[in-house]
């Protein structure tokens, strides 16, 4: 438990938080053009889970994302123009413009992917983390899910094999109330995600998703025990996304004012900067110009990718397979 | 919601206990959301053995109420012995501590006569700020308690039974609580054990697990044998939950009178910093020394602070009321309300073919 985060990471935590924001709510407006193919499924609304966390991370430590995984690519380092690019199906993305918005990835960064299979990335962290283990690299690897993803064989077979294994890994549950329209509180049996953990011989933890603080003390805390060989841990984030499962939900499983009154309340951005100017930690006009670097940085990143060319049809035909070396 | 029978009891279960970031650390024990359903199972038994008609419950999403109406339903088509009709209040879920006020709220209005609260120290404290004169059965659900009862919920539910339903005299088997009050400007906040100021600047993930950061703490009562912050107060100037006095500490790397070797939480055994000890009489109003920071109410950093709050901090004899468990069966067993002449009716009369 440190007394004051230093003043750097404080910006470096708001800096992540309003990227994805902006980011996200821009993705929203352009997806409605209909310039962008496939699905998106936005973050908007659960920025402080991927910051919080991913803000104890190496360059080397291992993340497997989710469908809606803009978030935690951001937070893990990735560039916001070949980001975008790849959403768009250009070219210069970062996969080619042949993954999209589900498959955005950078093994360089550790980033092992957004994921297109619900509950998907368990087994891939439970690899990173035995070759972290078995190389004694001291990574560790990260696998966010949500709360459909709880109840997918995968995942409760990787915190089977993450306990047996004592593996440097930990698992993130990002429980935002709905597996696309089926509330977690009919679909989740043990009610909390977190309680899941005693089953497999591993701490379960629940946090405020809506504060960065409590996000970032949990995850720091999980960390330094996967580090350190104390294994596996298991957190449950609760939070809330403020957009639909995919763009084009009509979300009518939704209360009419539900998402008004989360952003107007429990806003991470704006519970983030209530708290540290309160403190004296920042300053508004320091947060102001996050804002405005942030707007540039994505006003950039869209004209970038609406410029870059498209796939060529001999592109087909590379990526296909990996060479191991 | 349909007519209630008039004798009601209250049932607050909070969801979200004993899953705070202690055990990511310490490895403390586990209430999954099953144990709270069996707990309330328990309870319910008992209450209706002993002629409670009706449980007033709190709505949540964390599976706890959707498991004992699961539980009630079977139970009606499998046995004689008759539980209380559960009800649920009927309030939205805003996955706070709101939830418990309002819900506490809701039952003083419908005038339960006891409320069965299942959670840690900082569930009874959200009820106790509510709960007026209403008795109050506490049970342990969550991390390093020291205020509520860490017992089997079927006994505790006898005695709730025998308390509501006026077969004995409450005012000999019920404690009136002590209480720590803190002012900051015009928002005032109660401890049912302990406040301690802690010099993070932020609330965070709430649970106090990290006693570097601590300046000082002020108790209600402290047992020697108290797991967690309260341990220390205890090991230094051990104070009962009927002493007229609570503790002051504080802490000083830099400038201590002595180093206090203590278990702070299950498995953890730290060496603090004492620098001064002295007791705490009720009114007495003592001012918080660090000038920013974080409060932890009975355990759970709630209150972020500035040099301009100023807060103030002093002790009262107006906390809730509580039933003696022990208390109420003894003198239950020594008036003889547990005898009868009819043995258990058969429950394969009512069994549904």
């Amino acid at each position: 438990m440190t007394a004051q985060l230093d003043k750097k990471l404080l910006l470096q935590a708001y800096l992540t938080m309003r990227r994805i924001r902006d980011f996200e709510e821009r993705v929203h407006v352009e997806f409605a053009t209909g310039e962008i193919p496939g699905f998106v499924h936005l973050y908007a609304g659960e920025e402080a889970s991927a910051t919080g966390v991913i803000l104890h991370l190496k360059k080397e430590d291992y993340v497997a994302s989710t469908h809606r995984g803009h978030g935690h690519c951001i937070a893990k380092g990735m560039e916001l123009r070949t980001m975008m690019a790849e959403i768009y199906g250009k070219k210069p993305g970062i996969c080619g413009g042949k993954g999209g918005s589900m498959h955005v990835a950078d093994l360089d960064l550790g980033m092992m992917g957004a994921n297109g299979i619900v509950g998907g990335g368990g087994p891939l962290i439970c690899g990173a983390a035995l070759a972290a283990k078995i190389k004694k690299t001291n990574n560790v690897a990260v696998c966010f899910f949500g709360d459909g993803g709880s109840n997918q064989g995968t995942i409760l077979e990787s915190l089977n094999l993450a306990s047996v294994w004592q593996l440097p890994a930990i698992f993130v549950a990002e429980n935002n109330g709905y597996a696309e329209a089926t509330s977690s509180r009919w679909s989740v049996a043990t009610g909390n995600i977190a309680d899941r953990g005693a089953a497999f011989g591993m701490p379960g933890v629940i946090v405020d998703g809506h504060d960065f603080f409590a996000v970032y003390e949990a995850a720091g805390e999980a960390v330094k025990r996967a580090r350190s060989g104390g294994g596996p841990s298991l957190i449950e984030v609760k939070v809330n996304r403020y957009f639909g499962h995919f763009e084009g939900d009509q979300q009518t499983y939704r209360g009419p004012d539900e998402v008004k009154k989360l952003r107007e309340t429990k806003d991470c951005l704006l519970l983030f900067r209530q708290k540290v100017t309160n403190q004296g930690e920042l300053t508004d006009k320091e947060l102001d110009q996050i804002d405005e670097q942030v707007k540039a940085e994505v006003a950039d990143a869209v004209d970038f990718a609406k410029g870059a060319p498209k796939p060529e049809a001999s592109d087909l035909l590379t990526d296909v397979y990996v060479a191991y070396a | 919601m349909q007519s209630r029978p008039e004798l009601l009891v209250g049932i607050v279960t909070n969801p979200e206990s004993g899953r705070d970031i202690r055990r990511l650390l310490f490895g403390p024990s586990v209430f999954p959301t099953s144990e709270k359903v069996s707990m309330v199972i328990r309870v319910l038994a008992a209450l209706g053995v002993f002629g409670v008609q009706g449980v007033l419950m709190m709505p949540d999403y964390g599976g706890i109420v959707a498991g004992v109406m699961r539980a009630a339903r079977a139970h009606d088509n499998a046995s004689l012995e008759p539980w209380p009709e559960v009800f649920v209040i009927d309030q939205s879920i805003e996955r706070s501590a709101n939830d418990t006020r309002r819900a506490v709220r809701s039952m003083l209005n419908v005038g339960v006569r006891l409320i069965v609260v299942l959670g840690g120290d900082g569930t009874h404290r959200i009820v106790a700020a509510e709960c007026g004169d209403v008795p109050l059965v506490t049970l342990s659900t969550g991390t390093n308690n020291a205020f509520p009862d860490f017992r089997e919920a079927t006994t505790a539910g006898i005695a709730a039974a025998l308390c509501a339903s006026g077969k004995l005299d409450v005012s000999k088997v019920c404690r009136r609580n002590k209480r720590l009050k803190i002012r900051l400007d015009d928002r005032e906040e109660i401890a049912l054990v302990d406040i301690a100021i802690c010099l993070t600047r932020h609330v965070g993930s709430k649970a106090l697990w990290g006693p570097e950061n601590v300046a000082e703490m002020f108790v209600t009562f402290s047992e020697c044998d108290s797991i967690g912050l309260s341990s220390i107060p205890g090991l230094l100037r051990p104070t009962g939950r009927d002493d007229g006095e609570g503790t002051v500490v504080r802490f000083d790397r830099e400038d201590p009178m002595y180093w206090l070797s203590a278990p702070i939480a299950p498995g953890i055994i730290k060496r603090m910093p004492i620098h001064s000890v002295e007791p705490m009489p009720p009114g007495k109003k003592f001012a918080v020394r660090a000038k920013c920071g974080t409060i932890a109410l009975d355990g759970e950093r709630e209150i972020e602070f500035t040099a301009k709050d100023h807060p103030l901090v002093w002790l009262d004899r107006e906390g809730p009321l509580t039933v003696d468990v022990h208390k109420t069966l003894k003198l239950a067993a020594n008036q003889g309300l547990l005898v009868s002449d009819k043995p258990d009716p058969d429950p394969q009369q009512t069994l549904i073919s």
